[in-house]
């Protein structure tokens, strides 16, 4: 058999265990790398399990503490759609292929596609959001930033699924989101940015930023971030050449390095102008 | 665990479909149930040919596999040409000078019909955006879009 349909997760888990079946959400991915062409069934070279009916992966919920659960079936229409769900989150999955494509594509496939131009782990490791990974055996939980390891590579064990997405509510005042593709529909990323900050009482109290598509992984830095955390509004506008290279040496861009290294500086450094220029709380594209 | 016969309700009525979970929705539809106005063009998802509406929703069908449509309720052209609201659709088309070759106004129409029928009156931007995964090699989109505007505006005197 090279096709497995379970109808809940305890079946589904059995399954992954006995089988190491490829488990298939909206298959964006995995039905176009196995395309064959008009008439002929697409070629899988492992079995596969499609997970579409486990109501246990679906739907998004906030809990009673704030933490935002993003059920790894949840698709980005969905989540492009719900007000509760973290604005830069929301934008990425708004932004992503065009109609068809988001109604279809899901959360899930798209942290374990982990490809560097996948638009959603960019924002997600912003937010320093965790992933539960179910198996018949145990449960866990880790990083997004620790479970996607390169480009195309997880940590993900042949007997786990992704369960859901879990975002505690972070503090912050001013967002920033930016995605440069080729066109506007069904545009892969050619760059993409994500920046935070939680400016209080004129102290800069919280501030990170997420790069994606530039390197073999979306790439962050709590050390280059530590350059700015801390300090007065007054003080940014000094420190923003000194951040901003610290924050270049962390990319690996492949193709056109100078251009996304540029773009990037570009948008680190007119975010952190404004900010230094007591911007209202908000969010900024 | 389901095995291989998927039952869906296609154009309004219940059907079964009995054979590889992995194959196409978009070969179903047109060899199984011979539904041919759901065309490939790139088969990856990217141009919007092959567009059926999947409860409610716009979705390509040459990336679904058959697995994935259990209980689901999927229209095509030929189901949607039968409701008001499509007829209004395709009769504006062909007014407007919305067809020139025809291959892509299938997936066309029933974008349309998904963005009017929760929408009334919807603005030039939003209509891009409901079209936005449709490609068009001939048209240049504009007599499109002025096709939609013009059946939102029939349907809303009608
Ligand atoms: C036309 C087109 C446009 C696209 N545009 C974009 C874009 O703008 N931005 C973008 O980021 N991507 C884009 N993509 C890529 C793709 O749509 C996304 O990566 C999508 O989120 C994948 O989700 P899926 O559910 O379809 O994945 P699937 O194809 O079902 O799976 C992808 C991978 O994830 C694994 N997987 C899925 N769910 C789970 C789970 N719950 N637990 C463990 N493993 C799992 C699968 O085994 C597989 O390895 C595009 C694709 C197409 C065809
Ligand atoms: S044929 Fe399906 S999107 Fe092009
Ligand atoms: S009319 Fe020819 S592709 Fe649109």
């Amino acid at each position: 058999m090279n096709c497995y349909i379970p109808e809940n997760l305890t079946e589904a888990l059995e399954i992954r265990k006995k089988t190491h079946a490829v488990p298939m959400a909206g298959g964006t991915d995995l039905m176009v790398q196995a395309k064959k062409g008009i008439g002929i069934n697409p070629a899988f070279k492992t079995p596969i399990m499609i997970i579409s009916y486990l109501s246990e992966l679906k739907g998004i919920k906030v809990e009673d503490d704030g933490t935002l659960v993003i059920g790894s079936l949840a698709t980005s229409s969905e989540i492009a759609d719900d007000e509760r769900v973290f604005y830069p989150i929301r934008k990425a999955a708004s932004l992503m292929g065009a109609v068809s494509l988001r109604n279809t594509a899901t959360i899930g496939g798209n942290i374990a596609n982990a490809s560097p131009k996948g638009d959603l782990p960019q924002p997600l490791i912003l937010l320093d959001a965790e992933l539960v990974l179910s198996s018949i055996d145990r449960e866990r939980m880790i990083k997004v930033d620790d479970f996607i390891i390169g480009a195309k590579k997880t940590v993900l064990q042949d007997d786990e699924i992704i369960k859901e997405v879990r975002i505690k509510p972070v503090k912050a005042t001013h967002y920033f989101y930016h995605k440069i593709g080729t066109r506007k529909a069904n545009a892969i990323s050619k760059l993409s940015l994500s920046i935070l900050a939680d400016v209080e009482d004129g102290i800069l109290k919280d501030f990170r930023a997420s790069s994606g598509a530039s390197g073999d992984k979306v790439k962050r830095s709590r050390d280059a971030e530590m350059i700015l955390i801390g300090k007065p509004i007054s003080e940014i506008a000094s420190h923003i050449d000194e951040f901003t290279s610290a924050w270049d040496r962390i990319l690996s861009p492949h193709a056109m390095p100078q251009y996304r290294r540029e773009s990037t500086r570009r948008m680190l450094s007119d975010f952190l102008i404004k900010l230094s220029e007591g911007a209202e709380p908000g969010i900024y594209e | 665990m389901l095995d291989n016969k998927i039952s869906f309700t296609l154009n309004g009525k219940m059907v079964e479909f009995i054979g590889d979970p992995l194959r196409r929705l978009i070969d179903t539809l047109r060899e199984d149930f011979n539904l041919i106005g759901v065309k490939e063009g790139c088969g990856e998802g990217e141009c919007g040919a092959c567009s059926v509406i999947k409860d409610g929703k716009l979705v390509t069908s040459c990336i679904i596999p058959m697995g994935a449509v259990n209980g689901a309720d999927i229209w095509t052209i030929e189901g949607i040409r039968e409701t008001e609201l499509g007829k209004i659709i395709i009769e504006a088309f062909a007014d407007g000078g919305a067809v020139q070759c025809g291959f892509c106004i299938p997936g066309m129409v029933l974008a349309s019909y998904v963005l009017l029928k929760d929408k009334e009156n919807p603005s030039e931007l939003e209509i891009r955006e409901a079209i936005s995964g449709n490609i068009c090699r001939c048209t240049g989109y504009d007599l499109i879009v002025e096709s939609i505007r013009l059946a939102d505006e029939r349907r809303r005197n009608a």
